[in-house]
């Protein structure tokens, strides 16, 4: 055993613990991260295990098919995040919104806005 | 006479410039709707003075986010026509009322100003104006819609319009987004020659040709999440 190895087993199961403290809703939720856990642990105990994945779908190392997956799964992240920034961007202005129009007001003269 | 007529000013630090643009408008008795979008130059100050309909955003949203608030309030005042109108004085009131024929006329559900079609004036610089041609090929790009101007705050629109557009680019995107919904809910369009006359003011209060980048992301975005 290799010291990186423990300090990747040391952080998968910080990760698992805090996802599990965080949303143990479901008992589907638990099993995945379950099964996550095992595959992590896996792939750290027996890295060869990743260079023969690797060769087998065509990529030279190991670490460079990972490094691949972890591209596409964060680009697929970032993109999900900002759909939901956007939808709460709307959300928010739709409350500003509301807001401004309930208090509408008129200037100086006798017209009186009617908000309803 | 016009009380029907609603124009909506969004107004986000035009502290100098709003008083002269309302009354210009009040002057046609036009119903006028001010919409502060989180000024800090206490616009509001000002805007409270004048016998105009006014809402205040709590905080800055952008543009396009005030322009939906004022169509909105208006839609709940029984609106039958809605102008879009900018505070910086760059707008002419009598185009107004070429923007408005179209749809008086039952011709169109939502009329463009565009600065560049015959009848209008303007003294637009030339950097400008190449970063609108562009603007206006990537608007095309995006919507399928090719119009002689981009980006031009004076539009109008009858009631069913205002009804249908959403728009949820809270920024300067809205404008392209305007496209996006005219085609979408196949609305009748067209565009009416408006002047734009640029001052050391509305120069300064405009935006720089670069936001064109932000504005291209804001729509890369909108077509991918909706």
């Amino acid at each position: 055993m290799h010291l990186i190895q423990f300090l990747l087993f040391g952080g998968l199961f910080l990760i698992s613990f805090y996802v599990y403290r965080k949303f143990k809703s479901s008992v589907v939720d638990i099993l995945i991260i379950f099964f996550l856990l095992i595959i992590g642990m896996v792939f750290v105990a027996f890295p060869s295990l990743t260079n023969k994945l690797a060769h087998a779908i065509g990529v030279g190392r190991g670490a460079d098919m990972v490094f691949y997956l972890f591209i596409i799964f964060f680009s697929f992240v970032i993109l999900k995040l900002y759909a939901r920034i956007r939808k709460l961007e709307q959300l928010v202005h739709t409350v500003f919104r509301e807001k401004s129009i309930s208090e509408a007001k008129t200037g100086k003269k006798d017209k009186e806005p009617s908000t309803d | 006479m016009h009380s029907n007529i609603y124009i909506v000013i969004p107004v986000y630090n035009e502290r100098e410039s709003i008083k002269h643009v309302v009354d210009s408008l009040l002057l046609h008795q036009y119903s006028v709707i001010v919409v502060d979008d989180g000024s800090t130059d206490r616009s509001i100050e000002i805007i409270q003075t004048l016998p105009v309909y006014y809402l205040q955003h709590a905080v800055n949203l952008g543009q396009g986010a005030a322009i939906q608030t004022g169509i909105s309030f208006a839609l709940l005042n029984q609106a039958e026509y809605i102008v879009t109108f900018d505070a910086d004085g760059q707008h002419v009131v009598a185009d107004i009322e070429t923007l408005l024929t179209p749809l008086l006329n039952k011709e169109a559900d939502i009329v463009f100003g565009s600065r560049f079609i015959a009848g209008s004036f303007t003294n637009i610089s030339f950097g400008r104006k190449v970063a609108l041609n562009i603007a206006r090929l990537i608007n095309y790009l995006f919507t399928g819609l090719l119009l002689s101007d981009a980006h031009n705050g004076l539009r109008a629109m009858n009631k069913t319009a205002a009804a249908i557009i959403r728009i949820r680019e809270q920024g300067m995107a809205h404008a392209s987004e305007l496209l996006l919904e005219v085609k979408r809910n196949k609305l009748r369009f067209c565009e009416a020659p408006v002047s734009i006359l640029y001052t050391d003011y509305s120069k300064k209060k405009g935006q720089p040709a670069i936001n064109g980048f932000k504005i291209f992301f804001d729509l890369l975005f909108n077509k991918l999440f909706k």
